[in-house]
């Protein structure tokens, strides 16, 4: 299955894992999940088989505590959680994120507040864009729609988090983790990144050096606070990426993040069908966010219906983004069952009629 | 063209492997595919089932509320999935474990024994490839040849010793009805 240009089906979860080893990650840490445990399971078996390192962590605190000391020694490394108890890891983001380590964590979210439950949700769009450790900090989110993005958004993640010495999170979903589709694995099409200016590989021969977070000195610390965020300005100067559908001519742009945007894309079809001039939006980094994007479109008078599987979390974002000038709607469900393409259409129907924001809510 | 296939069974039956056999068939044939399954605590000792969305273009649902085709194992899966059958749809059942009834008179019905064919091969394990030839017969999308080549692609190793043995299964189960007229 490794790097090879033949489609496969796979479930998203293998595809994460096997993108993994090909992206190169030396160690995984992790505690087993649903709905993303198959990622520890097919890691357990391959890792050791390529002399990479596979720890089963005694908890999810201790796996990515884990990957911040892997990865400070400049390896790459992995943990995968969901919704609850990535919510136990934020402390160690926080620190990481201090620390310019680029820690990769993936996150197959299911439903929450609380213990939930197993299936899809897309409840932790804002842990992971505001994040849930204290202090100032950004970390990348990386939003994959499909299979084959679990794959593309693996490779990318492992060099974004290098590349900018920056936590990066992939945001997959249950649904996402759970099917299958047809995908292809290529090769990990980016180049290596030198660590060798900062990792921890011993001080033989070169001065010591040392990561930490603490900040004693407050003048110091306002800088390094500062240069952290002129840092993720460089990021959203270069990695803000998103897709769009026939908005040239929309009137409203359906807009979703990660699996729940084929169902956007198929709604946009019917509503055309019937005369609707619909188009669709994707943010494919959550964090940075295309506000760019949305506030050129807005600009155009063109409104929004923001589609999630939450109570409305990206929703306030792109209502953000458009600083006033249109209407953001909001279609929701907060946990379960992926809204259909025909409670879309009717949703976005009842929002073209009125012509005002609306916020059409299914149980 | 886009179609969705509900396969339901008793855990054991082989129901996620026959949906995986399906989803390759379509990938084989060039075809846009999803297969998702139930992954709840229904699984353990119950009724487990997935859904496989067939399309020419993007697929556009992986879970949908009601499907085209379903194939049950089971009669609690018949139960459950017969008033998820969209109107015209059909309903495909293994006759061996599902009692004969037609609740709805606006879908398809077709019994077969899916479970006896795989006996009688001195099998059980295979009734999943027997329903898969019985539905290959009652659904133009479905092709048993493609179902062959699924099979193939899906089993590994050791496994390909199971080969013939699943092959017959499947072309039992596709010339069951038209042997029953």
């Amino acid at each position: 299955m490794a790097e090879s240009n033949e489609k496969v089906l796979i479930k998203g979860n293998y595809a994460i894992a096997q993108a993994a080893i090909n992206a190169g990650c030396q160690c995984y840490f992790g505690y087993p999940i649903t709905p993303q445990t198959e990622i520890g399971e097919y890691l357990s078996a391959e890792m050791p088989k390529l002399g990479r390192g596979y720890v089963c962590a005694e908890s999810e605190i201790a796996a990515i505590n884990m990957v911040v000391g892997a990865v400070s020694t400049g390896v790459r490394a992995m943990t995968t959680s969901s919704s609850l108890a990535v919510a136990l890891m934020q402390e160690a983001l926080s620190y990481a994120a201090s620390d310019e380590l680029p820690v990769v964590l993936v996150n197959v979210m299911r439903a929450g507040p609380g213990l939930g439950y197993i299936y899809p949700a897309q409840g932790d769009y804002n842990q992971s864009v505001y994040g849930g450790g204290n202090g100032d900090y950004k970390i990348i989110v990386l939003a994959p729609s499909t299979v084959q993005e679990c794959i593309d958004f693996t490779y990318r993640a492992f060099y974004l988090a290098q590349k900018y010495r920056n936590p990066v999170i992939l945001l997959a979903d249950g649904l996402l983790g759970q099917m299958m589709e047809p995908a292809c694995f290529g090769k990990d099409p980016y180049p290596e990144v030198d660590v060798s200016s900062w990792a921890l590989t011993g001080a033989k021969d070169r001065e010591s050096r040392a990561i930490y977070s603490i900040g004693t000195d407050e003048k110091k610390q306002v800088q390094h606070i500062y240069n952290l965020f002129k840092k993720f300005e460089v990021i959203a100067e270069n990695e803000t990426s998103y897709e769009e559908f026939e908005v040239e001519d929309a009137d409203i742009i359906l807009t979703a993040f990660g699996s729940i945007t084929r169902n956007i894309k198929a709604a946009m079809k019917v509503l055309r069908d019937k005369g609707v001039k619909a188009g669709c939006f994707r943010p494919v980094t959550l964090s940075p966010f295309p506000h760019k994007r949305i506030n050129e479109l807005a600009s155009m008078g063109k409104d929004f219906a923001v589609v999630e599987m939450n109570m409305g979390q990206m929703f306030k974002d792109v209502k953000y983004a458009v600083e006033g000038k249109s209407n953001v709607s909001l279609i929701n469900r907060p946990v379960g069952e992926w809204l259909s393409v025909e409670e879309i259409v009717s949703a976005v129907e009842k929002i073209m009629e009125s012509k005002y924001a609306a916020s059409i809510q299914y149980s | 063209m886009e179609k969705n296939f509900i396969l339901a069974g008793f855990g054991g039956q082989g129901i996620l492997l026959a949906g995986t056999i399906l989803a390759n068939a379509f990938m084989l044939e060039g075809k846009n595919v999803t297969w998702y399954p139930c992954y709840g605590a229904e699984m353990r000792g119950g009724t487990v089932n997935c859904e496989i969305v067939v399309s020419d273009s993007e697929v556009s649902s992986v879970h949908k509320q009601d499907t085209d085709y379903a194939l049950v194992l089971n009669q609690q899966s018949f139960d459950k999935f017969v008033h998820r059958v969209k109107s015209g749809g059909t309903i495909v059942s293994n006759s061996s474990l599902v009692a004969e009834s037609r609740p709805r008179s606006d879908i398809k019905y077709v019994f077969a024994p899916m479970t006896q064919i795989a006996n009688d091969l001195g099998n059980s394990k295979v009734a999943n490839m027997a329903a898969l030839g019985v539905l290959a017969s009652v659904c133009d999308v479905v092709s048993k040849e493609y179902l062959a080549k699924g099979f193939e692609k899906v089993m590994s190793g050791k496994k390909k010793e199971l080969l013939p043995l699943n092959i017959k299964a499947l072309e039992l189960g596709y010339g069951i009805l038209t042997q029953a007229k």
